[in-house]
């Protein structure tokens, strides 16, 4: 009855009888029979879970659901965690959360938190119950011996069998088989375990060892060229925005070349934008005068930035004339008090009319800070300074327009003036966006006829110059 | 392996016996002592009207819960269910006597006072910023608002209201005494009957619960709206249905009225479904605050803010949120509570005291909009009011008792001849 | 194996005081395995099988395509617009998404009922799901604009990104979901199949089949100790699967319902579009299993009795979703707001309107047939019905999106939006990739859960 196995030469031990049976009514039956003869270790296996199999061969139940439900618990913590950790907090850790207002909500909302957490459980229980069981049924297992029984082909099919083993203290080989017998079995085989069958097969060790080797170059190049410089431009797998098809005004259409596709240019006359059309009337100020706008004698107007105006429009956006000064960039230096006129431009007209707006400008913006007379004691710059007596806050006190080096008109010329409210200087700010071009210059002569009448007086004295 | 049982009752014929139809008086008497002692010291009609219109929704959604699962059961053809079935049939049929307790709700209605609903009077009583009450008649109406009030009138209201009730009492009534019938003939046609009707009814029973929940609860508050109210109100009826059958069974069990019909089997099923039903609550819940709290919008929130951020309400939302989710969803999550007939019990119990809170919740903030004025909210509440309260639900509970004894007199309390009689009986969890 | 009777085919008779049985033709426990090998075991496909997979992978190679040309081109080539920003993909997405709850409906839910006529129909609506998910993740997938950046929707680490995705946004939580959906049916779909691998595996004639096979199956052997762990595992699966499946079309629905758009920001929007995915799902499983059972052989196992099950489900769903668009009218009238009580107006009147009336004659007027019952156990006809509940659905989708993006608020953003060539192709192209991997799923898997059908065989059939 006993099946043999095809290679007896090998090295074999018995791990069992494997008994078929033709119904599960059987197979349960059976199982009881051997369960009150002592057996213990024992296994039924059959196409479809049989009901009321495991009080009959004494299978407890298992403790699955426990390692899920603690998994879910501390997915919980997990899914909360992350979020708070992402979205709710900044603290400088290596890897900063990353806190932002967004659509009027708490920074950690938990509504908001509730469905990722929600999905983060729900994937973690199942991670658990899925790898869970088939940890504790030791599965996969691809070497069994019951495999090596031909007639256990149809276990998942449309048998049904019961394995007692040879391990179990009621096992004996003839009691046993008779027993099996006696119980309905249909058939039975010795299942017998090929002590070879778990040694791996030679080929797969070489195999094993040379996919390892290949596996570790990859990282290997990496790592050898870890912390290296290289002059080759980065591999740019995905072009990205890194080199997009766009070019900046006022250049040679540069950065639209790059070594994959050569120098394209926008137009053919190598301009990035087209030219006006003829006839075409300029929109905003044309700021090339450069001793108006910007107090700076002509012959200097190259040292002019491409952000010296920001009211009038970027310098030399306008074209033609200066086309060389707006992409030069001047980097800082020793200041040229030369550049600066020192008379009122040519297109300025100074009367009455402009020194009282002058004033009028004067003590709206200057005021604050530099006192109506000019003397460097406005009232911010007053309580600025009492501030700052106390360690409440730092403060550089405003000059006053009446130092000899501010009144000098070698070290100070008008054109400096009107570049100082412009541009700003040291802790002063830049007016320029806020007062237009001839306010400043009324502004400074304002600011003049005050250097001119002294600290003491307190009505401005017109002098026409 | 186990025995399988005979596909019929062998315990002598189940019923509340004749002694507890003479306990009907004592309910009444119970319910009009409740009923005065309420009206007492609620300290007038207003706030008694409100507790009394919380136990009416609270009784009525029971009942409709109860419809829902004969029909359900019908529909799917289940077998395990047919013992516990004429429990449910008999709370179905309580509905049309619950008219009857419907009746102070809809003479308030009617008399033309705006104590519960503010659009009695034709145009709306509402609260300025300022919460002084103010009365805006209808030609001032928005034109949308005036459309609704032609909707929401005493007239239409009650129209609506007497057919609820035939379309509830005809379906229960269909579903009780052909099953009555079966018992005494028998015969599969009649089950094969029931079937046919299941579908149809389903969907009668919906539309008819969808505008009675609008109209029962939401129309308190007539400038708010939200498309998942009546899910929300189905879904927990339903759940305290199903604690009610439990609940029911598992005392008919003690008292010894049903033996070994009903097993640890069916109250193991009961709970999964209870379990569902907490989740599907919570998942209802959730979505319509969820939804409401991001969106953000005026003539939605204001009615989240009422329960959140007014008056001591905010307590009772986080009691719902812990007391109605989080707790039975962790403890009816094991097979050793469904399966333990005494933890089923307060289980019931609770869930059906949670059922009663969450309606105080959607009733109850309402009741500082009624006229009057000063604030009333939850923190504010006195202790005998609240005895006031209590008593209003038990008397409520009472005649509730009384009109379940009064519909289930000497009826078999199981399904005698049902052809699934068998799967029930021998109803296994797997 | 048992010769077939036609007589015994017809199970749909109802009769309260027996339990219909759910295999015919008197298969055996052998019968049902030979059955549901049968086309497996085949040495060579029919005709018919090559010619449908012929055309699925056409189909197939003209969605790659035309992503290749998306990918090069851009957004742009799609018809979407200002304001209809979520055009065709996201309708496509939804979709899918959609027609792919209805495997793990079957496989959880019914199963958690115990409704024993979910196991020769469960297996293959499982890899319905899944392959229907695959389509729906491609959709938003490229939608992102730069695909290859596409981790940023991850909460990964990194130094030189420093950020992290804003978890509070419904669109995350979609990522979340429709991630977390994928991963577990797919976890359910094989932990259900290893048992009929292990078939397949003992089944094998060929050496390479019984290697793939023979790693696929984990080893299994049905021990009833493994049977023990695996069936509570699949009870939790099932239970994890249950809330996972609402959430996800819950969560899609976020993605509208949280905003103020007209129209889409409603309460009703989690369930309604939950009962609308199930309702999708089925009548997707009806369409390819009434071919498929012909195909495979399989009218013993896939009865007329499962059909009329699923039939009876697609009108009750269907019924549920027109209670929604009821509901929804009822309130947007009710509600007394001007935006919401137009945006239904022009649902219905506007310029949309055909959409609107495809969506509710074919979801809402034509499932109604099924009230016949020879409307739903005729297989030809169901078929033709759930073509138009497909068909439906996918309007539905498309009504919700377009109509509210196209006409919100503001007067001066209104706009109409017009698909192209390329979003034609791409939903076309979608039923490619859909229909290859199911073609092969047929081929080489088992599309019978054999073990849980033969679980749930009567006991005296021997």
């Amino acid at each position: 009855m006993a099946e043999k196995s095809s290679n007896e030469s090998k090295e074999q031990k018995l791990v069992g009888l494997l008994a078929q049976f033709d119904d599960p009514e059987t197979l349960v039956h059976a199982c009881n029979e051997a369960r009150e003869s002592g057996y213990i270790k024992m296994d039924a296996y059959s196409p479809f879970p049989v009901h009321g199999i495991d009080p009959a061969i004494g299978i407890k139940r298992s403790i699955l659901p426990l390692i899920v439900l603690s998994i879910a618990l501390g997915a919980v913590v997990l899914g909360m965690g992350l979020q708070l950790y992402a979205n709710g907090q900044d603290t400088a850790w290596p890897f900063p959360g990353y806190k932002f207002l967004i659509s009027g909500k708490p920074i950690f909302s938990i509504p908001a938190n509730i469905p990722v957490t929600f999905e983060i459980i729900v994937l973690s229980s199942a991670f658990a119950t899925f790898f869970g069981m088939w940890i504790l049924n030791k599965l996969p297992r691809l070497s069994n011996p019951l495999h090596r029984v031909s007639r256990f082909k149809r276990v998942t099919n449309d048998k049904f069998f019961l394995l007692l083993e040879s391990a179990d203290e009621k096992f004996n080989r003839s009691g046993s088989e008779s027993q099996l017998k006696g119980w309905g079995a249909v058939s039975i085989d010795e299942v017998n375990q090929d002590l070879t069958d778990n040694e791996l097969p030679k080929w797969l060790t070489t195999v094993g060892i040379l996919g390892a080797i290949l596996l570790m170059l990859p990282p290997a190049a990496i790592f050898s060229q870890w912390g290296q410089t290289n002059r080759h431009p980065r591999l740019h797998v995905v072009p990205d925005m890194d080199w997009q098809h766009k070019s900046k005004t006022q250049t040679v259409a540069a950065n639209l070349s790059n070594e994959l596709d050569g120098v394209r240019m926008m137009y053919n006359d190598l301009r990035s934008a087209r030219r006006p059309v003829d006839g075409a009337i300029a929109l905003g100020s044309l700021d090339i005068d450069s001793e108006l706008n910007y107090g700076i004698k002509s012959d200097f107007a190259y040292t002019i930035t491409s952000g010296g105006n920001a009211l009038t429009g970027v310098a030399g956006s306008q074209g033609e004339k200066k086309e060389d000064t707006g992409a030069i960039t001047v980097p800082a230096e020793q200041e040229n008090i030369e550049k600066y006129v020192t008379t009122f431009p040519e297109n300025f007209e100074l009367t009455q009319e402009v020194l009282d707006r002058g004033q009028q400008r004067f003590e709206i913006y200057c005021a604050a800070c530099h006192g109506y007379a000019g003397a460097g004691n406005g009232l911010v710059n007053q309580r600025a300074m009492a501030l700052a007596a106390t360690g409440g806050a730092t403060w550089t006190s405003a000059r006053s327009l009446h130092d000899v080096d501010v009144k000098d008109d070698a070290k100070n010329p008008v054109g400096r003036i009107y570049d100082t409210i412009t541009n700003g200087r040291n802790n002063m700010g830049p007016y320029k966006a806020q007062i237009p071009v001839n306010d400043r210059w009324a502004i400074v002569a304002y600011v003049k006829a005050l250097q001119e009448t002294g600290i003491q007086s307190d009505t401005p004295v017109v002098e026409d110059k | 392996m186990h025995e399988t049982r005979p596909a019929k009752i062998t315990s002598p014929i189940v019923s509340l016996s004749d002694g507890y139809v003479r306990t009907i008086p004592s309910a009444l008497i119970v319910a009009a002592i409740g009923l005065v002692l309420s009206l007492i010291l609620s300290g007038g009609t207003e706030r008694f009207l409100y507790v009394y219109l919380t136990n009416f929704a609270f009784l009525l959604s029971i009942c409709l819960g109860c419809l829902f699962f004969v029909i359900i059961m019908f529909l799917t053809r289940a077998g395990w269910s047919v013992t516990l079935r004429r429990i449910a049939e008999l709370y179905a049929m309580c509905t049309l006597p619950l008219a009857i307790l419907f009746l102070p709700i809809l003479i308030t209605v009617l008399s033309g006072s705006d104590v519960l609903y503010p659009w009695v009077n034709g145009g709306w009583s509402i609260h300025n910023s300022d919460g002084a009450l103010a009365h805006l008649p209808a030609d001032q109406l928005p034109p949308l608002e005036q459309l609704k009030a032609a909707f929401l009138s005493p007239g239409f209201f009650s129209v609506r209201w007497i057919a609820y009730f035939a379309v509830w009492g005809t379906l229960a009534a269909f579903f009780l005494f052909t099953s009555l019938r079966q018992d005494k003939e028998g015969g599969i046609q009649l089950t094969h009957r029931m079937q046919a009707i299941a579908a149809p009814a389903l969907i009668v029973f919906a539309a008819t619960v969808v505008f009675a929940s609008f109209d029962l609860e939401m129309s308190l508050e007539p400038f708010w709206f939200s498309t998942m109210f009546p899910v929300y109100f189905f879904a927990g009826g339903v759940l305290s249905a199903l604690a009610t059958i439990t609940l029911t069974a598992l005392w008919l069990q003690r008292t010894g009225r049903v033996t070994d019909e009903i097993t640890t089997e069916h109250y193991h099923d009961m709970g999964k479904l209870m379990f569902g039903f907490v989740v599907f609550w919570g998942y209802i819940a959730f979505s319509q605050f969820l939804l409401i709290w991001y969106a953000n919008i005026p003539e939605e929130t204001f009615w989240y803010d009422l329960r959140i951020n007014k008056n001591g309400w905010k307590t009772l939302s986080y009691v719902l949120l812990i007391g109605h989710l989080f707790i039975p969803f962790l403890a009816m999550m094991g097979r050793t509570v469904r399966r333990n007939k005494n933890i089923m019990f307060g289980a019931t119990i609770y869930l059906l005291v949670m059922h009663w809170l969450d309606h105080f919740w959607l009733v109850m903030p309402h009741y500082n909009h009624a006229p009057g004025g000063h604030v009333r909210g939850l923190a504010t509440t006195s202790f005998l009011t609240m005895i006031g309260d209590v008593a209003c639900t038990v008397a409520m509970v009472a005649a509730f008792i009384a009109i379940f004894c009064l519909v289930a007199r000497t009826r078999p309390l199981v399904p005698l001849q049902d052809p699934r009689l068998g799967e029930a009986l021998n109803h296994e969890v797997h | 194996m048992t010769t077939v009777d036609p007589q015994s085919l017809d199970n749909t008779y109802d009769d309260a005081a027996h339990r219909t049985p759910l295999v015919l033709g008197g298969l055996d426990y052998e019968g049902v395995t030979d059955t549901a090998c049968g086309f497996w075991e085949a040495n060579s496909a029919p005709k018919v099988w090559w010619i449908l997979l012929g055309l699925a992978i056409s189909l197939l190679m003209l969605l790659g395509g035309l992503i290749q040309h998306l990918l090069f081109s851009g957004v742009g080539v799609w018809g979407n617009n200002n304001p209809a920003y979520w055009g065709w993909p996201i309708v496509n997405f939804v979709f899918w998404v959609g027609i792919g709850h209805a495997g793990t409906l079957i496989s959880a839910i019914l199963f958690l009922f115990r409704q024993n006529w979910r196991t020769s129909i469960n297996r293959a609506a499982e890899a319905m799901t899944i392959f229907a998910v695959v389509c729906a993740g491609t959709f938003p997938g490229i939608h992102i604009g730069r695909v290859w950046v596409f981790y940023w929707l991850f909460p990964i680490p990194t130094e030189h990104l420093a950020m992290w995705p804003n978890f509070r946004s419904p669109l995350l939580w979609d990522v979340f979901a429709v991630s977390t959906y994928a991963t577990v049916s797919l976890l359910f779909w094989y932990m259900g199949m290893v048992p009929d691998i292990a078939t397949f595996r003992d089944r094998s004639k060929s050496k390479i089949g019984k290697i793939i096979y023979g790693l696929l199956s984990l080893g299994w052997t049905g021990s009833a100790r493994n049977w023990h762990r695996y069936e509570i595992a699949y009870t939790l699966l099932a239970a994890l699967a249950t809330p996972l499946v609402l959430s996800v079309h819950t969560i899609v629905s976020f993605d509208f319902a949280v905003s103020q758009v007209p129209g889409w920001h409603t309460t009703i929007f989690p369930p309604y579009f939950v009962a609308g995915a199930i309702f999708s799902g089925f009548a997707m499983v009806v369409t390819l299993l009434v071919p498929a059972r012909e195909l495979l052989g399989l009218k013993e196992l896939i009865t007329l009795r499962h059909l009329e099950n699923m039939n009876k489900i697609i009108m009750a769903t269907g019924l549920m979703v027109g209670t929604a668009y009821g509901i929804e009218f009822f309130i947007a009238w009710y509600s007394g707001v001007t935006w919401e009580a137009f945006a239904f107006w022009n649902r219905a009147f506007g310029n949309y309107w055909w959409a609107y009336w495809i969506m509710v004659s074919c979801n809402v007027l034509i499932p109604q047939l099924f009230w016949f019952k020879w409307c739903r156990t005729t297989p030809w006809f169901m078929v033709i019905v759930c073509i138009f509940v497909n068909i439906g659905m996918w309007f539905e989708r498309f009504v919700i999106t377009i109509t509210s993006l196209c006409r919100d608020f503001l007067p001066s953003s209104w706009a109409y939006f017009a698909p192209t060539w390329v979003d034609l192709g791409m939903l076309v192209g979608s039923f490619g990739l859909f229909f290859t991997l199911f073609l092969l799923f047929c081929r080489f898997m088992p599309v019978i859960a054999m073990a849980e059908v033969k679980g749930i065989m009567p006991r005296d059939h021997h």
